[in-house]
């Protein structure tokens, strides 16, 4: 699944990123625990954070986000 | 972006030690580019402030040196203009050492850009800032541990507060005038340089779990949709309230008073000493347009105030952080006239002036964003000084006007956007950006950089109308006027409905924006007019200065492109609602 579809509080593992330079540059990485902390109306970008970052992925990115869910 | 390359030519003599100023965007290497040269810089809390490089002097024991402030960047990949001019800078070779400056509240991330910056083999000081906020958070660091597995000095630094920057200085010296640097070989493969990465921070980083303050659990809050909309809402409200309120009180509280039952008497009778009572330079000087009264009235009592408390609330938003979360917040309803988020940034610095916005558009976005914005903001975004004008205008003869006016721009800015973004080839940039720490911002810099901004405004704003009203005078006492009048009364008094006096303003108003709305304050007006007239000066050509940054910026073509059409819809607009509006009368 995307990392688009998870909710607010959601917690999820990373398995594939697109190959956009700055997503790692910003801290992500594959196999990385993050949360998800909002997620805006209108096709606006998701925020995820990852230990005390947070960073807002527009959503056509985040759709290509591959992710694991974790409880 | 080529020309940014071409940008990035440093000027030195030959004994000068050359230091670079090298880190991710958002750590703080402008604000120690500032202590260090004791040079005047914009910093603010948000990624991208930088948008090409500085330099400035910096002395050691009588030794000169040269800072150049490198812009922040994530990676040395030179995928953007703001790599790309990093990337050159090392590549020049003609740095002697890098102050590489690290957030310690965010320290992995940062080692990542510090690991492949010793590639280049040069001598690398560490700054590592911020460490007051990290320990806050309750991250420790060990120096030593640290400055070992990156072979090379680190000194924690504070450097809002200058703690840390003499011993900063002290050992970029001595770095510089060692011993040739051989680093250990750095994994070029991002993963295996993670991995690096990952051991150092095992190693010299420890973590207590802390409570979030006050600050981070608010800075989550106003992130999300709720509450994070109304609460940006009530902050905008509140921003324009301290603006247009302030601005309303000093002026008519303190300035005006001060002027009329001062300044105005004390310089007519200095005249009148002079032996000039009446006349022609009478009436330039003390005149309706008298340019020692209009010359300090205008500026200091009608837009002063403005531009002032505007930058108080600029300052505020940017320093603490917050511009970035409303990006995100915003990111949705700008993709609807075709840019990103994190272009709200440079649409708000349009309501203090458009010069710093059009060229704050340079920080990653895609061309056709840069064009959007800029257009916007020429069109139809009122700058501090207009906005002054147009409350001195309107504030006492009808409040209705003068939300319809802002009502009106903000309707244009939609429209604008969203047939720009049709008509448009190029993409949208999707929104990617770090949010930084909320931060209360560090009272010091705060004034400085309002102080900085204001008085920047107030100098570019004063000799370009003092010319303006000096004009304004001898068109109005020698007569020049009625002679153009007869060529464009068709427009100004048929189409538009306004007096042909109204021209002074559109004369001038190429000049300034705010001196096509002052002239209409010296001439009686009905409602209707007054709407009229707002409505042109809003939309009339930006002033000159924007226009050679547009031309800087986008060429001749684009520039000449937008003042046309700002020019043209001014006019159409306008006459548009005086001709509706009379049609409606006469029916009703």
């Amino acid at each position: 699944m995307s990392i688009y579809q998870l909710k607010r509080k959601n917690s999820c593992t990373i398995e594939k990123l697109p190959q956009i330079g700055l997503l790692k540059s910003l801290g992500l990485r594959e196999g990385m625990i993050v949360n998800i902390m909002s997620k805006q109306p209108f096709g606006g970008p998701i925020v995820v954070q990852m230990g005390k970052r947070s960073i807002a992925i527009a959503r056509n990115i985040a759709e290509q986000i591959q992710v694991r869910e974790v409880n | 972006m080529s020309c940014h390359i071409e940008e990035a030519q440093i000027v030195t003599s030959g004994d000068e030690l050359k230091i670079l100023l090298m880190g991710n965007p958002n750590v703080g290497k402008s604000v120690v580019f500032s202590k260090l040269t004791g040079m005047e810089v914009m910093t603010s809390n948000y990624a991208g402030t930088t948008v090409s490089f500085t330099q400035g002097g910096v002395t050691y024991k009588g030794n000169k040196g040269v800072l150049i402030d490198v812009p922040g960047t994530y990676s040395l990949e030179a995928t953007s203009p703001a790599e790309e001019v990093a990337v050159a800078m090392l590549e020049q070779e003609v740095a002697d050492v890098i102050i590489c400056v690290l957030d310690a509240t965010n320290l992995e991330r940062n080692l990542n850009f510090a690991l492949q910056l010793q590639k280049y083999n040069l001598p690398i000081v560490f700054a590592l800032n911020l460490t007051d906020v990290a320990e806050r958070q309750g991250i420790f660091i060990d120096i030593e541990a640290l400055s070992k597995e990156l072979q090379s000095p680190v000194i924690p630094t504070i450097a809002i507060r200058n703690i840390g920057l003499k011993e900063l200085v002290k050992t970029t010296w001595e770095a510089a005038t060692g011993e040739e640097k051989i680093y250990d070989e750095v994994p070029q493969d991002q993963d295996e340089r993670w991995k690096r990465v990952g051991r150092i921070i095992q190693k010299v980083q420890k973590v207590e779990h802390r409570h979030p303050t006050f600050l981070e659990k608010l800075g989550d809050a106003l992130i999300r949709p709720f509450p994070g909309i109304p609460f940006a809402i009530i902050i905008l409200v509140l921003a324009l309230g301290v603006v247009v309120g302030g601005g309303k009180g000093i002026r008519a509280g303190v300035l005006l008073p001060l002027l009329n039952n001062f300044y105005v008497p004390f310089i007519t009778s200095l005249v009148a000493r002079f032996g000039i009572t009446e006349g022609l330079l009478f009436n330039v000087l003390v005149g309706e347009y008298g340019m020692l009264i209009k010359g300090i009235e205008w500026p200091i009592a009608l837009i002063l105030p403005y531009v002032f408390l505007f930058y108080v609330a600029l300052s505020f938003l940017e320093d603490s952080g917050y511009l970035p979360r409303l990006a995100v917040l915003v990111d949705g309803l700008l993709q609807r006239i075709g840019i990103q988020g994190g272009n709200i940034v440079p649409l708000i610095m349009g309501y203090g002036c458009a010069v710093p916005a059009i060229l704050g558009t340079r920080a990653a976005t895609s061309h056709k964003e840069r064009v959007i914005v800029a257009s916007v903001v020429s069109l139809a975004v009122p700058c501090a000084a207009q906005t002054g004008a147009f409350v001195a205008l309107l504030g006492d003869r009808s409040i209705f006007v003068l939300i319809l006016v802002y009502l009106i721009s903000l309707i244009a800015m939609f429209i604008g956007g969203v047939t720009l973004n049709k008509m448009l080839p190029g993409h949208t940039d999707p929104i990617l950006i770090e949010i930084p720490n909320l931060l209360m911002p560090d009272r010091q810099s705060f004034f400085k950089k309002i102080l900085l901004r204001t008085r920047h405004f107030m100098v570019e704003a004063e000799i370009p109308m003092l010319l303006g009203i000096g004009f304004a005078a001898l068109v109005a006492e020698t007569g020049i006027l009625n002679t153009v009048g007869v060529y464009i009364e068709p427009v100004i008094e048929g189409w538009l409905g306004l007096p042909k006096e109204a021209t002074i303003g559109l004369i001038l108003g190429v000049i300034r924006r705010e001196l096509a709305v002052l002239p209409l304050l010296e001439l009686e007006l009905s409602t209707l007019q007054l709407l009229v007239g707002s409505v042109v000066a809003l939309f009339y050509l930006p002033c000159l200065s924007v226009l050679g940054v547009l031309i800087k910026e986008f060429r001749m073509k684009t520039a000449l492109l937008i003042g046309l059409s700002t020019f043209v819809l001014a006019f159409f607009i306008g006459g548009l609602i005086n001709q509706v509006v009379t049609l409606l009368a006469i029916f009703i």
